[in-house]
């Protein structure tokens, strides 16, 4: 039996050009970045070179990028640094976030909402990827805000129109954070072209290593720092700087970066042909934000009356890798906070998403919805599940 | 050889029936229900149900080699088991949601999920055995008297017996541990399970409270009565008593006094004698048969409590009633409880007591 992995925006594997520029610093160089001496300077110069790097994929300062150790880590940071330098200035703000962001934007902005040190507004998001911005004009007119809006989608792909959020938040004299831990490498992300203040980024969804990430802080944005310490990270992220995961994760941003515009096309080609062969096998299939701009490598569909779960394990039988959405650590899952925003809390159908990467073959696409189609057929004639 | 999916709890039997069932050579799939919100659950994690019996259950299925999956029925157990023992309780009887979950949920769901996973057969970690011949399954009790559980699965739905197996079923607990052992397993030594798995303290009353409103009558106080409605005291809600109950009746009676019957109208709790808590007639409900059901007259043996002595009777089914004539009378018999009918090891069926009483001899 083939495997095929076709689950990208839950994790991807190491690149070997990213293991092979971490390996001198898992194996050699060992030095603490802050250290005054040699073996200190060799490591803080491949710190500030990884950093250096990283700004300039994003067209941002060095002194605006924060390496974290994650996506979570990072969402948080921006949220409740962003509250917390706030509340030391006595004041309360509004948070505006969509519908559909990722649980670490929306439980660290229910987790500020709970002790009372901020009120939350959600932006409603249809089918089509469009954003209601009513109540955002209605906060921003009322006192300080902090929106946070995700790039693209974890669950479904969605774009979302981060740009047009800007230039509002922008005007506003408001700071926007944007989640675009699902957007690197798959559309094009610039600090210098749009008015993001503060963003996001991931290396594992861009096959660098886990447990690292960056926060970009426009300079003039001020946040208090979670942890305290030793001051790394300019006082933000303080302890001992992972120097092997900072140059990984320079290593597989600037590698994403690059080959977007030729690995972009080639992973919608492969998704848009996946699509195709499902609608035309699985019966009353439908495709979650067909209709929104999308990202090249995910789709999610839903197919009507039928277990999620029993299809994604009896997929996984057959060696094919997908998943319900999002990752979730305790395994179950009910139903997904993105899908009930889009569609209603009480949709009956069983979601599949399904997320293409740099391994995934024509033959990988046929064979899925194959297996796909003929699965869901025996599920039916075996009862619907 | 067949695929099988068998549910795994985390704990050391359901580790033990997978393993058994790997070594037989068939291509088996581990299943963990979650069956609620842990979160809620002062104590989670405790019992063999929890999200650290998720975990374990991984853990031996990673040892095992087989694949794992958790399915989430936390809105059907809730609906199926948890709600129906609270209203069970609200009404004065003293459910076993266990019997509700084996009935209703678990194998139900996991034939459900199994089919979709292309598994022919279901296995769990029960201390019970099934034949499979000519065509009949019989549900027999374990081999091991001690953990014996025929007596929580007189509920199954009859058409999926010749789909299950039970590969503990001519094992003992110390057997069981020490494959267990041998194997290596990291469920190996964990502690039983003895409470309901979703009251890990044993301390249902907080979760009456919770979902039953603070202000509902079984949690109102209200009389002790004695069969001839002399009041001998108070109590502070009737959801607090199971019939045959001796506890928490408070002192200062000439003898020994226990609970005889609930009455929700009323909210009196009966007590009475020793003596008046024996009955010979016992009425049960919601029958269920994994047998053709004997004929009027015929004599069964019956167990009305886990871990009782099977009582021999005599049967009649009128409608959905089955009327049980015991032989000697009997102490405590709850209406909740299910009364399980047997013809020797053999389980033929069962239901819930609706009420008992003593009776003439010649009735």
């Amino acid at each position: 039996m083939s495997l095929i992995y076709l689950d990208h925006a839950a994790t991807t594997p190491l690149r070997e050009e990213v293991g092979a520029a971490m390996a001198p610093y898992l194996e050699g160089v060992f030095g603490n970045p802050s250290s005054q001496h040699r073996w200190g300077r060799e490591a803080a110069e491949a710190l500030a070179s990884a950093r250096a790097r990283c700004a300039e994929q994003l067209g941002a300062d060095p002194s605006e990028t924060y390496f974290t150790r994650g996506g979570t880590e990072s969402d948080n940071l921006a949220i409740l640094g962003f509250v917390a330098r706030l509340r030391g200035d006595g004041l309360t703000p509004t948070l505006v976030i969509s519908a559909v962001e990722h649980h670490a934007v929306l439980d660290a902005a229910r987790h500020v909402t709970a002790r009372e040190a901020g009120r939350l507004v959600i932006l409603p998001v249809a089918p089509d990827g469009s954003l209601d911005t009513a109540p955002l004009e209605r906060a921003l007119a009322e006192g300080p805000t902090l929106t946070s809006l995700m790039w693209v989608n974890n669950e479904t792909g969605m774009v979302m129109p981060v740009p047009e959020v800007a230039a509002r938040t922008s005007a506003a004299g408001a700071t926007l954070h944007s989640d675009a831990v699902q957007a690197a490498g798959k559309v094009p992300i610039r600090m210098d072209e749009v008015a993001v203040d503060l963003l996001t980024l991931a290396g594992h969804k861009i096959y660098g290593p886990k447990g690292t990430g960056l926060l970009y802080v426009r300079g003039g944005t001020h946040l208090s720092p979670l942890l305290h310490g030793g001051g790394q990270e300019r006082s933000l992220r303080p302890g001992t700087e992972d120097v092997a995961g900072a140059v990984g994760f320079a290593t597989a941003l600037e590698l994403a970066v690059t080959e977007r515009t030729v690995e972009a096309p080639r992973l919608q080609a492969l998704r848009e042909a996946l699509e195709g062969h499902l609608i035309g096998s699985v019966p009353g299939l439908r495709i979650h934000g067909e209709k929104a701009p999308r990202a090249p490598h995910i789709t999610s569909v839903g197919i009507p009356d039928l277990d999620g779960q029993a299809l994604r394990a009896a997929l996984d039988l057959e060696g094919i890798a997908t998943s319900g959405g999002s990752a979730c650590s305790s395994g179950g899952s009910s139903t997904s906070h993105v899908i009930a925003a889009l569609y209603g809390e009480d949709d009956s159908h069983a979601v599949v998403r399904f997320s293409v990467g740099r391994s995934t073959t024509e033959e990988d696409i046929v064979r899925a919805a194959t297996v796909t189609a003929a699965t869901v057929a025996r599920i039916r004639a075996a009862g619907g599940a | 050889m067949s695929r099988v999916l068998v549910a795994m709890s985390g704990g050391v039997d359901s580790s033990v029936a997978a393993a058994l069932l790997v070594e037989a050579g068939h291509e088996v799939v581990g299943v963990t229900m979650k069956t609620f919100c842990y979160g809620e659950v002062p104590g989670h994690g405790k019992t063999c149900c929890g999200l650290d019996g998720i975990a374990d259950a991984q853990r031996v299925a990673a040892a095992l080699g087989i694949p794992h999956f958790v399915f989430d029925v936390e809105e059907e157990f809730t609906r199926d088991v948890i709600d129906d023992f609270v209203s069970e309780y609200g009404q004065g009887r003293t459910p076993n949601p266990c019997v509700r979950c084996n009935s209703n949920t678990k194998f139900r769901d996991l034939m459900a999920r199994g089919r979709a996973l292309g598994c022919d057969r279901i296995a769990s970690g029960h201390y019970v055995r099934i034949e499979h011949r000519r065509g009949e399954s019989a549900l027999l009790r374990g081999r091991d008297e001690r953990k014996d559980q025929a007596y929580f699965l007189w509920g199954l739905p009859p058409q999926l017996l010749p789909s299950l197996l039970f590969p503990l079923g001519d094992l003992t607990k110390p057997e069981v541990r020490s494959r267990a052992r041998a194997l290596r397993l990291t469920t190996a030594d964990k502690p039983e399970s003895q409470e309901i798995c979703f009251v890990p303290t044993g301390d249902y009353r907080d979760l009456l409270e919770r979902r039953l409103g603070p202000v509902h009558p079984a949690l109102e106080p209200g009389l002790l009565v004695d069969r001839q409605g002399n009041v001998l005291g108070r109590h502070s809600g009737y959801a607090g008593f199971t019939v045959g109950q001796r506890k928490g009746l408070g002192g200062g009676f000439p003898e020994a006094m226990f609970v005889l019957e609930i009455r929700p109208e009323s909210r009196d709790v009966v007590v009475g004698t020793r003596e008046e808590t024996l009955s010979n007639y016992v009425e049960v409900g919601h029958l269920n048969w994994l047998a053709q059901p004997p004929p009027d007259g015929s004599s069964v043996h019956v167990q009305l409590r886990h871990r009782a002595r099977p009582v021999p009777a005599t049967m009649a089914v009128t409608g959905d009633t089955l009327g049980l004539t015991l032989q000697t009378r009997t102490a405590a018999v709850t209406p909740g409880q299910s009364a399980v009918v047997f013809d020797g090891e053999r389980v033929l069926g069962g239901g819930l007591i609706a009420a008992a009483r003593s009776q003439a001899a010649s009735a």
